[in-house]
């Protein structure tokens, strides 16, 4: 009856309808939905009318390359930051409370500094005189500086790290809901730490794992600060492209085309995953 | 000499300064129902930890079959637990949940998929072994549960208040289910439960814990019949404590003056308290009647509420002394009517069913 109550009561106070939806969809209409469809355009109308600026993007080799590198370096940096975010946010999940707030100020706190200062501070890290390789050939590890920047361990390791929030969080949100009673069941059931960690912790915090991997994975497909500083010239990413092919070149319709197909990949990729998680809510799993 | 089945030797645990398992000795033997019977907060579910590997004791020993457990690592005690909560797996389905200690077992197919049959059937839960846990009602998940636990035949069931969750109807129904299932399976069952109607229903015995000690253990009949301490008269069973003072004392027997005057010999003392000394006289409600009988004590009282529960009544009333008590007389007890509602009279009681406590 209560609920009853407040329901109406919500109804009484609060606009129905989407009119309150109203404000966010002109501006979502005036500065992404229109400037995407005159990207569209461009993209088949420069320099001429027709599709050859895919048929160029698609035939080329060097481009298909560039496409490739990019999906490359956002599966390596997803499933490189799963693996690291993982035990950080099992930790967090399991921390009391005020520890697991302090921990959780940390990491909110490095997604809020800027993110060319990280950058730049992790050339100074990875160069061949940086921190990491003098302390490397000072304790006698290695002779010669390893090569950790200008290449794709350069652009994993700055970008992981950039992306470990985004993964961290959902993933949190994730393991605190599965009960710590429910692994230890597992265990008097006869399940070791591994095959309680296989069979139960991991499939259980898949949807968390999903959610996190597709936010990296897409922020990744379009990152361009990071690989530009920290990638190689043989490992360009499709957003440098992009920047290249608009501002050194001034090729639009090509350029559109390119950040027109990451669009529509981003796109299906999300829409795949809507189709995943909805299919498991249906089956009346987690 | 024989060895105990399972014997819990000693065991005493500390949170920091805070002390949750003060001693506790007991030995199970070989298909027994044991209930750990407690308040919250009495050590009961600590004890119960250690016997699963969550908790290790600070000291003492858990032995099975006279070898110790406290080196065995949880996954390897090949002990079977049903939890407060529900703890199924959500992801598997009934039967994979079933079937999870086996599978972890790497045992065949053929003989999982019966196994997973077996216990099924015995937790009549047949028809819902494509069900996720989530499609079920609590009393069903908890079915589920022990089903799980007694997939691979552990030598121990340890049971943490698993009815807690449920509303009184389904849990009598599931006391029936464990009765049954224990008494078919012949496991050895350790429960813990604060609810002592749960406690008496179920178990072949009861430690009734208190303060991280055992305060007695026995069957439920000698809890009830004979309590060894005021603490144990009060928890098992319903009880009005009658401040008194001890006159004589004589062979396990005694002559105590009531609050109000009263004198009362005849009553029956375990323990050894000296002439004079503050004492407290444990009635059950149940052991008032409305009419004299053979040696029997009266007490002066004035009913102040009255109501019919079918067999019994219950009343509520006031002694000379100003001390509310609960009386529960057979309702065919009762001089009619009148007896009932009149509202000073006489109530008796048998000295020798009543029991005497130092204060």
């Amino acid at each position: 009856m209560s609920v009853d109550a407040r329901q109406s009561f919500a109804t009484l106070r609060m606009p129905s309808g989407f009119g309150g939806l109203l404000p966010a969809l002109v501006l979502i209409t005036l500065f992404f939905l229109v400037p995407v469809v005159a990207l569209l355009l461009r993209s088949v109308t420069e320099p001429e009318p027709g599709l050859q600026n895919y048929a160029a993007l698609f035939g080329d080799g060097t481009y298909a390359r560039v496409f490739f590198n990019t999906f490359l370096v956002a599966s390596v940096v997803t499933a490189v930051t799963v693996v690291v975010a993982f035990p950080v946010a099992w930790m967090l999940a399991i921390m009391p409370p005020v520890l697991g707030s302090i921990v959780f100020g940390v990491i909110i706190l490095s997604m809020w500094t800027n993110l060319l200062t990280r950058t730049y501070a992790w050339m100074v890290l990875l160069q061949r005189t940086g921190v990491i390789n003098r302390t490397l050939i000072g304790l006698g590890v290695v002779d010669e500086p390893l090569p950790l920047i200008n290449n794709l361990t350069g652009v994993t390791i700055g970008m992981v790290y950039i992306m470990l929030p985004f993964m961290i969080l959902p993933l949190v949100g994730t393991l605190r809901a599965i009960d710590p009673m429910t692994l230890r069941a597992a265990a008097l059931c006869g399940a070791s730490p591994i095959a309680a960690f296989r069979r139960i912790l991991l499939p259980l915090s898949l949807p968390g794992i999903a959610a996190g991997g597709l936010m990296v994975f897409v922020m990744s497909l379009g990152y361009f600060v990071t690989p530009a500083l920290l990638g190689g010239t043989s490992n360009m990413m499709l957003a440098e492209m992009i920047a290249q092919m608009i501002q050194s070149l001034l090729n639009w319709g090509l350029g559109s085309a390119a950040a027109f197909i990451l669009l529509a990949v981003t796109m299906a990729l999300y829409a795949l995953q809507l189709r995943l998680v909805g299919a498991k809510r249906l089956a009346g799993g987690v | 000499m024989t060895q105990p089945f399972l014997s819990i030797r000693n065991i005493r645990k500390t949170f920091g300064a805070v002390v949750a398992v003060h001693d506790v000795t007991v030995d199970i033997p070989k298909g027994e129902f044991l209930t750990f019977l407690g308040p919250s907060g009495s050590g009961k579910s600590t004890t119960l930890y250690a016997i699963a590997g969550f908790q290790d004791p600070s000291s003492g020993d858990v032995l099975l079959q006279g070898s110790s457990l406290l080196s065995v690592p949880s996954h390897k005690r090949n002990i079977g637990m049903v939890f407060q909560r529900y703890t199924l797996f959500p992801h598997l389905t009934v039967a994979e949940n079933v079937a999870f200690p086996l599978r972890v077992r790497r045992r065949p197919d053929k003989e999982v998929k019966r196994k997973v049959d077996d216990m099924l059937a015995l937790v009549r839960l047949e028809g819902f072994a494509d069900r996720r846990p989530g499609a079920l009602s609590g009393g069903q998940q908890q079915r589920v549960a022990l089903a799980r636990a007694l997939a691979y035949d552990p030598p121990i069931l340890l049971m943490d208040e698993p009815l807690s969750a449920l509303d009184k109807k389904l849990r009598e129904e599931i006391q029936a289910e464990i009765r049954r299932i224990h008494r078919e399976t012949g496991v050895t069952i350790l429960y813990v439960t604060h609810d002592q109607e749960e406690a008496l229903h179920l178990s072949d015995r009861i430690a009734l814990f208190k303060e991280g000690r055992i305060e007695q253990i026995g069957s439920g009949e000698d809890l009830y019949l004979r309590p060894a301490t005021d603490f144990v008269a009060g928890f098992i069973g319903n009880s009005n404590f009658l401040p008194a003072e001890c006159l004589e004392t004589a062979h396990g027997s005694a002559t105590i003056r009531l609050a109000d005057g009263s004198v009362v010999s005849g009553v029956k003392a375990n323990h050894s308290l000296s002439r004079g000394q503050k004492a407290r006289l444990m009635v059950r409600p149940e052991a008032f009647r409305l009419t004299p009988g053979a040696s029997c004590a009266e007490l002066a009282v004035e009913f102040i509420d009255t109501a019919f529960f079918g067999e019994r009544r219950r009343v509520v009333a006031r002694t000379a002394a100003g001390q509310e008590i609960d009386i529960r007389p057979t309702s065919d007890a009762a001089d009619g009517h009148g007896g009932i509602a009149s509202r000073s009279r006489q109530v008796f009681f048998d000295p020798a069913a009543a029991f005497l406590f130092p204060a």
